[in-house]
């Protein structure tokens, strides 16, 4: 009988603990604002989310320090979707249901983007997007709730092409993922082109799957359709290993390669990487020249011992734009902040910038240069950068409204 | 584009095919011994190019002498790893359902994939190629790179070896007596758990050497195990289960397949192994080499 009154006693006891720290919890949530990051750690992937995680911790620590947002403190939650779709979707649910998080970001993978895309609207939960260019998000797949803070594929797609039309290139071939990414930037590019430089002869496109590490297959088909210039979207680990596997070929004697720069490729390919190489980045740190970005480098640089790398610029600026949205919003409401994003303007690293009311588009735009080595540097960086805004190539408003779900 | 550009893509092909036997026959060679469906053999592969990466800064690259330094060193660091899994956990699961199998392996795959995240991080990394492989030779008025040339001679080395290893060595008889019957094999006093292992580990230092070829070859990250497992289970299955000839035919007919395909239907590459291997499955199950199970 009193072993059944000691164990009685014991198991309330246990009962009202774990009351009590679930009512701690949820009063320590109560003084934080959640923001439920799905990445993705694993994978080609990998690095891209080591610069958006450093961004973001960088920011936090950063927005914590001057006290936060309405006397609250910002808490990250990170996830990793490992470039599945599907497992993006199920760590939105967890965030949104579980974790209770007021905001998302998101990740890398197109993919994993479009269906957390479609949880958040389903959740009503505002969801940034940091660093996935393609532009179904905001285009094909928009909803009042997702918004897009760098340049997107077609933007990417219709800069290059404006380079390529009036830069005396005769045809141009492609190579890029056979995945909504790759896709979206090559209608993008020969779109432009058949509209604007009919002169550009459009030869075949190549699709490799993604994570693939072998190029063999494609770089002599490619090679034998004689391109000035071939568009390349492969990305992370794959673009340095394509280049590598393509320079014994004479690939870079033959043809001219256009692609997207960022720093991880510049710093993979380290002095493998041809100059002369036509292509863009969405944040070089080493070409913005915003007095914003010129501090931020050399902190990073004393802290970590590396440059920051674009996704680490987009990141923060996003968390910028996002956390501005929400001092005007006045409220972590998901629609007033929503509503307070159309047409916000705010200073970012890569200087000013605005929301479009239509499409919650950031204005950002890309930077166009050529390959080229420079002594402070161990890598290529981009040379002769001319800057493209984004109001220069992001999809027209009249034709935006075709393409997005009607209301 | 005359006859020569159609050989050059051929012997393209053919080298892109040795890449995946080398691994892909460590995998067969486990499959038909023991009867593993071992998904962690992606990350032996993924693992092998790692310590690849890690031995190539302490013994330096350029020359052809450390690059064969590399190719002694990593692999036996695979088999060890190997060994001791083996001993630890695949014991345990031969004879076992096949969902059990795929369980433990998948989830040894997402944990040494994680180990890797966290002893080498997130970077793409690679290994340079010795000098005198990394240029190519001019052959029919097209360049061959001579890495390639490389992957495609010592393929047919290690496919040579195993055969000689598999039928003309006792080793080989005992490996493939294990195989059609182990319980004979036992009662003749043969050690057939120590077959076994041998099996195993000879599978890992396979793959542990594949993944020293494909670090100099492109730039290794986290997660490519499980892009060449799904291939090397296509060759297993086209060239049939356990046997080595299978696998090296298996292999070449998905590099040079996805070699040909690239220039009138090069939307279909992403799926041609996939294809390859349905068809295989319709038509023959047991594979171009495998035996009907009894």
């Amino acid at each position: 009988m009193k072993n059944y009154r000691s164990r009685v006693f014991i198991g309330i006891l246990a009962l009202v603990v774990a009351i009590g720290i679930a009512q701690m919890k949820n009063a320590l949530a109560a003084d934080t604002i959640k923001f439920g990051f799905i990445g993705d750690a694993t994978g080609t992937g990998a690095e891209l989310y080591r610069g958006q995680k450093q961004g973001l911790d960088w920011f936090f620590e950063e927005a914590n320090a001057s006290g936060g947002i309405f006397g609250k403190k910002l808490e990250l939650i990170v996830r990793d979707a490992k470039l599945k779709a599907d497992v993006g979707a199920a760590l939105a649910r967890e965030l949104i249901l579980d974790q209770k998080v007021d905001f998302l970001l998101g990740g890398i993978s197109s993919a994993v983007c479009l269906a957390v895309s479609n949880v958040a609207k389903e959740f009503k939960k505002p969801y940034m997007i940091q660093s996935t260019n393609t532009s179904t998000l905001v285009e094909e797949a928009f909803h009042k709730y997702v918004a897009q803070g760098q340049p997107n594929t077609n933007m990417l797609g219709r800069g290059l092409g404006y380079f390529v039309g009036k830069s005396g290139f005769k045809s141009t071939a492609y190579i890029g993922n056979d995945y909504t990414f790759g896709h979206t930037l090559w209608k993008s590019y020969s779109d432009y082109l058949k509209k604007n430089a009919p002169h550009v002869e459009l030869k075949k496109s190549f699709w490799a799957k993604q994570g693939e590490d072998d190029f063999t297959p494609f770089i002599q088909p490619l090679m034998a359709q004689n391109a000035d210039i071939v568009y390349c979207t492969l990305w992370g680990g794959q673009l340095p290993a394509f280049i590598k596997q393509a320079t014994p070929y004479g690939f870079f004697k033959k043809s001219k390669m256009a692609t997207l720069f960022d720093l991880i490729v510049l710093i993979g390919s380290g002095t493998d990487m041809p100059e002369g190489l036509l292509g863009y980045s969405v944040a070089p740190f080493y070409a913005i020249p915003t007095p914003e970005m010129k501090v931020f480098n050399e902190k990073f640089y004393k802290k970590y011992n590396e440059w920051p790398s674009d996704y680490v610029i987009l990141s923060y600026d996003n968390m910028k734009g996002l956390t501005e949205a929400i001092k005007k919003a006045g409220s972590t409401d998901p629609d007033r902040v929503m509503k307070a994003i159309e047409g916000l303007r705010f200073v970012g690293l890569r200087g000013p910038m605005y929301y479009r009311p239509e499409d919650h588009l950031s204005s950002a735009g890309l930077y166009m240069g050529y390959t080229a080595a420079d002594p402070k540097y161990p890598f290529r960086i981009l040379k002769d950068v001319t800057y493209v805004p984004g109001e220069a190539v992001w999809t027209p408003v009249e034709d935006l409204k075709q393409l997005q779900p009607k209301k | 584009m005359g006859i020569e550009f159609f050989f050059m893509m051929f012997v393209n092909g053919l080298s892109q095919g040795m890449g995946i036997f080398i691994v892909a026959s460590g995998l067969s060679l486990v499959f038909g011994t023991l009867r593993v469906i071992n998904f962690a053999h992606g990350s032996f592969y993924m693992i092998g190019a790692y310590i690849a990466v890690s031995l190539s800064t302490l013994l330096g690259t350029g020359s052809l002498f450390s690059f064969l330094l590399l190719m002694v060193l990593a692999p036996p660091a695979i088999a060890l790893l190997g060994l001791s899994l083996e001993i630890s956990l695949f014991r345990r699961i031969y004879g076992k359902e096949h969902l059990l199998q795929l369980l433990l392996t998948y989830a040894l795959l997402l944990f040494l994939d994680d180990t890797c995240r966290l002893i080498w991080g997130g970077r793409y990394l690679g290994v340079s190629r010795p000098v005198i492989l990394a240029g190519s030779i001019d052959f029919l008025g097209h360049s061959l790179p001579t890495y390639n040339i490389f992957i495609l001679g010592m393929g047919a080395l290690i496919a040579l070896g195993l055969w000689l290893l598999l039928y003309r060595s006792r080793s080989g008889n005992f490996i493939r007596a294990a195989t059609s019957n182990p319980r004979m094999l036992g009662a003749l006093g043969v050690n057939v758990s120590k077959v076994r292992t041998g099996a195993f580990v000879m599978g890992a230092w396979l793959a542990g050497l594949g993944g020293v070829f494909m670090a100099g070859l492109g730039t290794i990250n986290l997660g490519m195990g499980v892009d060449k497992i799904i291939e090397c289970f296509a060759v297993v299955i086209i060239g049939g289960l356990g046997s080595i000839g299978g696998a090296l035919l298996g292999s070449l007919i998905i590099g040079v397949g996805l070699t040909l395909i690239q220039l009138p239907f090069g939307k279909l590459a992403v799926v041609f192994p996939y294809i390859a291997m349905a068809l295989i499955l319709i038509i023959r199950p047991w594979g171009l080499f495998g035996k009907t199970e009894r």
